[in-house]
């Protein structure tokens, strides 16, 4: 190397703290905590299987992309963060918008995530939805609650999370934006553009990878040729972390690493969250991936569900015995097998709550229509 | 026993999928490229069976780039081959516009002939399917904007079929809109020839004959002109229909000579009005068939919105029978 390379001289990541077991942070978790964890991974699931079968009763139009077997990444990322941080859910995460900042205050109409109605508002195609149903399912968010709205062009809001997190820097804020994205999206010039502007200006952006090993009907070594994909983050000077995606400990634990790293103005992270994709892409594709895709392989990717993985870690952590895990019993089984009884019951009426909201909120009227193209005086 | 079985009527998406197999099988330098296009068939199935007849070498599962997919489908065309380049859905090929704009449209000209473009680049297009603002857009002025481009869009299972080949064998490069409403819709099946046949570029179709006033329009906004057609009958209305078909090149001629015998005209396109090419084609009118005409030529036209999702406000901001029956008629009255 040039003697006068000097400043030029690429900076070397901090090393990740994958093999340091003696400081998790999910160690500092109360039992508190930990059965509100447990809680929320229910939430996530039973959300999902709800809207399954709302949607097979034709109570919904649009696609839904199923987040089954990737609750934890959802939970463990989120739990750890600020109210102020920023999240940017893509079309697997419809739970992050109300997960987010939902931490022992599921009701709080204050809180800084979206509610279980405005969520569900959304979903039904209603005016009480925060975009008022303008756009479908995943496509929302709040600059007030800190969320970057979702849209379809895949890694399309990781430039805007440098931006959120650019003008945060200028505001003198000390958020750090979450971005959850597919492995597959990561293949857009849109992702290296952006990543490589928060790496050079040490932005506090965490790009999760949720690396569910498909993109649609395209398996993995189709779509890049690294054998961990967090290795990407080589190429940008910044740490790339693994996580276990079943284990909502093991993310929260990564998903802290990194946060902490970010906001003491380290810069971006990426961490890849290895999974599998439950099901289709989307439900329109169920019947087919049950062809592209041999079943041993979908057996084996959902093999360890994350709640059996987390009643397990609680159980360890003396935090539950395996009488109160087996309590309610939703893990390992499909929309088409689970019911009710299978989930705490304050999760079911959570959901009924945000589903009559839902049901009871009118259509937008269709003059609606031609509104805010251009900025509204008033 | 039975006599034999009548030929067995053929889906838009079928007819697309029997001309991507037939210029596959007669061009062994032609390739096809695109998202989820060979393992799983293409998400619409466009494609399906062709991995599995052509290989995984000539059929290619790209990334989730659609700069990308054009870029090197430029560069196969550059080194002899001929290209289908599928979008997911024709939302996201602004992710490849660079691409396509400055690199493919710009190819033959910048070479001063010596290199051609034999790419199209197809995907689903429309809207009237709740699709909402990414999985709705007509955004072919964009493409009819970029002088190198032909760009066509077919209403009926023969055409798709007809021009789909003209493209692929024309040699220049090609913005292929499909309509995904039209796909797998039934009342439009028809029975395709059995031999090899083209459909021109460039060359109108008269969908319905009449006196009194011309529709124009091409995707399914002929279908929504026809049922108009109809409606207008029953009030004493002669209504022309037609299917302009391609765009660039566009058939003036024909729609001239339409509007020689009506001297009225409608315009008809699910694009917003702003640039949409229904400006184009009343404003050719208004300078080359002026002499015809006895009413202003009328726009019908997405309003200069994004597509909503939610029904009633998707189908507020689009063309309808009901929008188009009512120019009609006001144009006859001027
Ligand atoms: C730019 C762009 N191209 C294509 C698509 C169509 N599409 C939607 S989801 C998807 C696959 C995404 O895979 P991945 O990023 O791994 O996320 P997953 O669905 O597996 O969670 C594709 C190709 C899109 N939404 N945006
Ligand atoms: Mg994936």
């Amino acid at each position: 190397m040039s003697p006068n390379s000097g400043t030029a001289t690429a900076v070397k990541a901090e090393a990740p703290p994958e093999t340091d077991q003696s400081r998790r942070p999910q160690d500092a978790l109360t039992k508190e905590d930990c059965l509100e964890i447990l809680k929320q991974l229910y939430l996530a699931r039973y959300f999902d299987v709800r809207l399954i079968k709302e949607k097979k009763r034709g109570h919904l139009r649009g696609t839904l992309y199923s987040s089954h077997n990737q609750e934890a990444i959802l939970v463990g990322s989120l739990y750890g963060l600020q109210p102020n941080d920023w999240v940017s859910p893509i079309h697997r995460d419809m739970p992050a918008f109300f997960l987010k900042d939902a931490k022992f205050k599921w009701d709080d109409r204050e809180r800084m995530g979206l509610s279980i109605e405005e969520v569900c508002a959304q979903v039904w195609g209603k005016s009480g939805s925060p975009g008022r149903a303008r756009d479908n399912w995943s496509h929302i968010g709040s600059r007030a609650k800190h969320i970057i709205h979702s849209t379809s062009m895949l890694a399309g809001t990781i430039p805007t999370a440098t931006g959120v997190a650019y003008a945060d820097r200028l505001n003198r804020g000390d958020a750090v934006v979450v971005t959850l994205n597919g492995e597959g999206s990561t293949a857009q010039g849109i992702f290296h553009e952006a990543i490589n502007f928060a790496s050079i200006h040490k932005l506090p952006v965490i790009t999760v990878i949720e690396n569910n090993q498909w993109a649609y009907g395209t398996p993995n070594e189709l779509e890049y040729a690294l054998e961990d994909f967090a290795r990407r983050a080589d190429g940008y000077g910044i740490p790339g972390l693994i996580a276990d995606g079943q284990d909502v400990f093991d993310v929260y634990d990564k998903m802290m690493w990194a946060v902490d790293y970010s906001r003491a103005g380290k810069g971006p992270v990426i961490i890849e969250c290895k999974t599998f994709r439950a099901y289709g892409h989307g439900d329109h594709d169920d019947d087919r991936a049950a062809k592209y895709r041999p079943k041993p392989e979908v057996d084996e990717g959902r093999k360890r569900d994350p709640i059996a993985v987390c009643k397990q870690a609680l159980i360890e952590k003396g935090f539950l015995t395996p009488q109160e895990a087996n309590q309610w019993m939703a893990e390992g089984k499909n929309a088409a097998e689970v019911s009710n009884d299978d989930f705490p019951p304050e999760v079911v009426q959570y959901l009924d709550r945000g589903i009559e909201f839902a049901v009871a909120s009118p259509v937008p009227e269709p003059e609606e229509a031609a509104r805010w193209v251009f900025k509204e005086n008033g | 026993m039975s006599a034999v079985a009548a030929p067995a009527k053929k889906n838009y998406l079928t007819a697309l999928r029997e001309a991507l197999d037939e210029e596959m099988g007669r061009n062994p330098d032609m390739v096809c490229e695109g998202e989820d296009i060979g393992i799983l068939g293409g998400a619409f199935g466009v494609t399906e069976g062709l991995q599995a007849k052509y290989g995984k070498e000539r059929v290619i599962d790209m990334p989730i780039s659609e700069a990308c997919i054009v870029g090197n489908a430029v560069g196969m065309a550059l080194n002899g081959k001929t290209v289908m380049a599928e979008m997911q859905f024709i939302d996201f090929i602004s992710c490849g516009f660079d691409q396509i704009v400055n690199m493919l449209a710009t190819y033959y000209y910048r070479t001063a002939g010596e290199v051609n473009m034999p790419v199209v680049v197809r995907g689903p297009a429309g809207a009237y399917g709740g699709g909402a603002l990414y999985h709705s857009q007509m955004n072919e002025a964009w493409f009819c904007n970029s002088p190198g481009l032909q760009v066509v869009c077919p209403s009926t299972p023969y055409d798709a079929k007809g021009l789909l080949k003209s493209a692929i064998r024309s040699g220049n490069p090609t913005i292929f809109f499909e309509i995904k409403e039209l796909y797998r819709k039934r009342e439009i099946e028809e029975v395709l020839p059995n031999e090899d046949y083209l459909v021109p570029l460039g060359k109108a179709a008269i969908r319905r004959e009449g006196t009194d006033i011309t529709l124009v329009s091409y995707g399914q906004n002929v279908y929504h002109c026809l049922a108009a057609a109809q409606e207008l009958q029953g009030m004493g209305i002669s209504a022309e229909v037609i299917d302009i078909r391609s765009l660039v090149p566009l058939d003036e001629q024909a729609i001239y000579e339409s509007i020689s015998k009506t001297s009225r005209v409608v315009v008809v396109n699910e694009a917003p009005m702003t640039c949409g090419f229904a400006g184009e084609i009343v404003a050719r009118i208004s300078q080359n068939a002026f002499k015809y005409l006895d009413a202003p030529p009328v726009r019908i036209t997405r309003l200069d919105t994004p597509v909503p999702w939610v029904k009633p406000l998707e189908l507020y901001v689009l063309p309808s029978l009901e929008k188009i029956v009512s120019a009609a008629v006001a144009t006859v009255k001027y």
